[in-house]
């Protein structure tokens, strides 16, 4: 009913605002504040830096500091080295990661990501073990008798998307050869 | 304000937020869409070493840049409502903050795919990358609930609008993230286009993407500002109404009045 309608010396009290008005009015506020919290948690969980990788130089340079506590290791598993394995009914995979120019090996348990494979650089969760990974048919090319076991990994790729056309490829060729031909012409050969 | 109750305005309401100019920046979008799905999945060709999954980067990355965009009007708009209370640029900055967290949204959404694709994981609380992208939708979140409190509009206008700048403030972290944090912090890979890093077809549909999606987000940003512009007429409007009735009101009891006393 407008203002208009009603007579001017009706003191009615007015019904107040329908209970489901005023839970329409309540939840930008529940939502306001409820995406403040969450800010502040993901700010304060940020800063202290609960993602924070060690290189594989970095790694074994900290070891005694660094001791069993659980860590991020970052590193590129180097060809040749990757091998799967079970460990009691669990998958496991052993490799050596390389960071420049330090080894570390790795055991991995439970599968690893779809894009594993040697030369791209995985993020690995885990703790060094004070033994050598003992993986049948892994060698390892780290013999100071310590490994890093690792119960998540994963992939941290380049931002080079390629494909078989290869055109920057195709392109540096052709002026290469491009200069030849220039250079042959202008000495008259 | 009264001319809503006009009937130019009942036309105008009977034809909606759309102009001509709109309807051919829709067509235009919707064909560049069906180009899109057709090059993304059967133009491009697939990744070296992500194979098909590199189609992901025709969606995520125009709608992260995107977002920039939004939430960068949404800056500006906030500026201009803070310095010259300007209705017009308000009404800006709350469109573009609407269409930003829809925008950022689906970043999170298609990054989170295809970071389980490549990097076989969704999420990581601790990448630095996508906390602080998480972080700027849920500030645009509450720039968008301060907006619908219950009161006067002005003061919500002006209490969004510094939320709108905070928002802005995260924007150069998030951007910049990958490349300070790049070895410590993230999975997420550096910029492939500020680094010339990708190429041929996948670069060209990339861009073509980039194109279409922004037509596609100026035809939303429109028509929100449009619906947004009616809203405020039709809330003034009210205002006009309930004032004009309480005038009639008062009125009516004073002529009673007079006519008792006589």
């Amino acid at each position: 009913m407008t203002a208009a309608s009603k007579p001017a010396d009706d003191l009615t009290p007015r019904s107040p605002r329908p209970a489901r008005a005023r839970r329409r009015k309540i939840i930008p506020v529940i939502i306001a504040v409820g995406a403040a919290a969450a800010v502040v948690v993901l700010a304060v969980n940020l800063v202290n830096g609960s993602l924070f990788f060690y290189d594989a130089k970095e790694a074994v340079a900290r070891r005694p500091e660094l001791g069993t506590d659980r860590f991020t290791l970052l590193g590129s598993p180097i060809e040749g080295t990757i091998v799967p394995g079970f460990e009691g009914d669990e998958t496991v995979v052993a490799f050596t990661v390389s960071f420049d120019g330090v080894n570390v090996d790795v055991v991995h348990f439970g599968d690893p990501p779809d894009l594993f494979k040697a030369g791209v650089p995985v993020v690995l969760d885990g703790a060094w073990v004070n033994a050598p990974a003992a993986v049948d048919g892994f060698t390892g090319r780290e013999t100071d008798g310590w490994h890093f076991a690792s119960d998540r990994m994963r992939i941290k790729h380049d931002n080079n998307y390629k494909n078989g056309d290869r055109y920057s490829e195709r392109i540096d060729k052709a002026n290469q050869e491009g200069r030849v031909v220039a250079t042959s012409i202008a000495s008259g050969q | 304000m009264t001319k809503l109750m006009t009937d130019d305005t009942i036309i105008d309401r009977q034809r909606g937020t759309g102009s001509r100019t709109t309807f051919w920046l829709g067509v235009v979008g919707l064909v560049g869409a069906i180009a899109l799905v057709f090059l993304g999945f059967f133009v491009a060709p697939p990744d070296d070493f992500q194979k098909d999954a590199v189609r992901m980067i025709f969606i995520h990355v125009p709608m992260a840049i995107l977002t920039y965009v939004a939430f960068s009007l949404t800056a500006i708009g906030s500026v201009a409502w803070l310095w010259k209370r300007s209705i017009w640029w308000d009404t800006v900055a709350h469109g573009a903050a609407e269409v930003g967290v829809m925008f950022s949204g689906l970043t999170l959404f298609t990054g989170s795919i295809w970071g389980r694709i490549t990097w076989g994981t969704y999420w990581d609380w601790g990448d630095v990358r996508l906390v602080t992208t998480l972080i700027l939708f849920l500030i645009m979140v509450g720039y968008l609930a301060v907006r619908s409190f219950d009161g006067d509009e002005a003061v919500n206008a002006t209490r969004a609008a510094v939320i709108g700048l905070i928002g802005a403030a995260n924007m150069p972290v998030v951007n910049r993230s990958v490349t300070w944090w790049s070895s410590r912090r993230t999975l997420h890979q550096k910029s492939s286009l500020v680094n010339g890093k990708i190429e041929g077809l996948t670069l060209f549909t990339l861009m073509f993407a980039l194109v279409v999606f922004s037509i596609i987000m100026l035809w939303m940003l429109i028509h929100r500002f449009r619906i947004s512009w009616l809203e405020r007429q039709v809330s003034e409007g009210d205002l006009s109404e309930a004032l004009t009735a309480r005038r009639a009101e008062a009125r009516a009891g004073m002529d009673r009045e007079t006519e008792e006393n006589k």
